[in-house]
């Protein structure tokens, strides 16, 4: 079987892409991807301690994050369609109104 | 930048100490010999290059379209990792929530706003971005010297017979986690609400509030 820490580095790269995909893409839909990027990591890394440990329940976790993705991805798409819209961009560094 | 390199030289000190000193390289499972001659290892290695490739294809890509194909073979490639992990059923919902609903989704609302940028990275606010990439670095630093403690070796053995099956999967979320299981049903509902909502916009004008003729015509 392969060693858990190799689960654990994979996760940790798949979440450092995620991370530079939402910090340095303009895209509002890059980073939306960059996020479910970062969950699947999270996932990753609960299914391997779930297959380190014989235990299920990381699998459930691993299940009800996969349900919030889905919600989230739904409202964020709507929000990112909403603010397109309104404002004909989808640049997040362009929808700045309420910054100070 | 040399402010942050200054700060961040005695992170990089503290981080063995975090870790626990040196830790021992030589553990029992990670980093023998015998891996090598494993195939699951080879399959493991094949399938985490395809992962993340495919994962830092998605976040360089221009086109948008591009980017999700890139996701979902990189979800595909995940699913595959599951499945060496005893997980059957969790790389079942992974093609099929993410590679199939949520990838779905995102093609749609490409297919409603998608043009091409013509600058895709946003380098405007450089400094809290260069702060966030060298954090990213300092995390995967601790974490390269904490994984292969003896720590989070795994136990041996195959689990039983039954992991990762639809029935132990079932057994857990009905008796365990029934709660979170209806409160996500409520999540996703509120969630399909929202987004109705949110996308949908002002609703179109009804013939009776149509505005008089020669009024000015409201500009959405």
């Amino acid at each position: 079987m392969v060693p858990l820490g190799y689960y654990l580095i994979l996760a940790a790269g798949l979440f450092a892409v995620g991370a530079l995909g939402a910090i340095l893409r303009r895209n509002a839909l890059i980073v939306l991807m960059s996020l479910e990027l970062m969950l699947n990591a999270a996932n990753l890394t609960l299914v391997a301690f779930a297959r380190a440990h014989h235990d299920m329940r990381g699998h459930v976790l691993a299940f009800l994050v996969i349900a919030v993705a889905a919600a989230e991805a739904a409202v964020g798409l709507a929000i990112v369609v909403g603010v397109f819209r309104t404002r004909k961009t989808v640049a997040v560094d362009e929808i700045n109104e309420m910054k100070f | 930048m040399s402010r942050i390199l200054a700060l961040l030289v005695p992170l990089l000190a503290t981080a063995p100490a975090l870790a626990g000193g040196q830790p021992p390289r030589a553990t029992i499972e990670f980093g023998a010999p015998s891996m090598w001659g494993n195939p699951a290892f080879w399959v493991f290695l094949v399938l985490a290059a395809g992962s993340l490739g495919l994962a830092i294809f998605t976040i360089t890509r221009r086109n948008a379209v591009m980017a999700v194909v890139g996701l979902v073979g990189s979800f595909f490639c995940l699913a595959g990792i599951y499945v060496l992990l005893y997980a059957h059923f969790l790389a079942v919902m992974q093609i099929l929530v993410y590679a199939g609903a949520i990838m779905v989704l995102f093609v749609f609302v490409i297919m409603v706003l998608g043009r091409e940028e013509s600058e895709p990275w946003a380098l405007r606010s450089l400094f809290t971005k260069v702060v966030g990439v060298c954090a990213l670095f300092l995390l995967g630093y601790v974490v390269l010297r904490l994984v292969p403690t003896p720590a989070l070796a795994a136990k041996g053995g195959a689990p039983p017979t039954s992991f990762g099956t639809v029935g132990a999967f079932g057994d857990v979320l009905f008796k365990e986690y029934l709660f979170p299981f209806e409160a996500v049903s409520l999540l996703l509902l509120l969630a399909v609400i929202g987004a109705i909502v949110i996308a949908r916009g002002k609703r179109a004008p009804r013939a009776e509030d149509a505005p008089a003729p020669g009024a000015p015509k409201e500009s959405r």
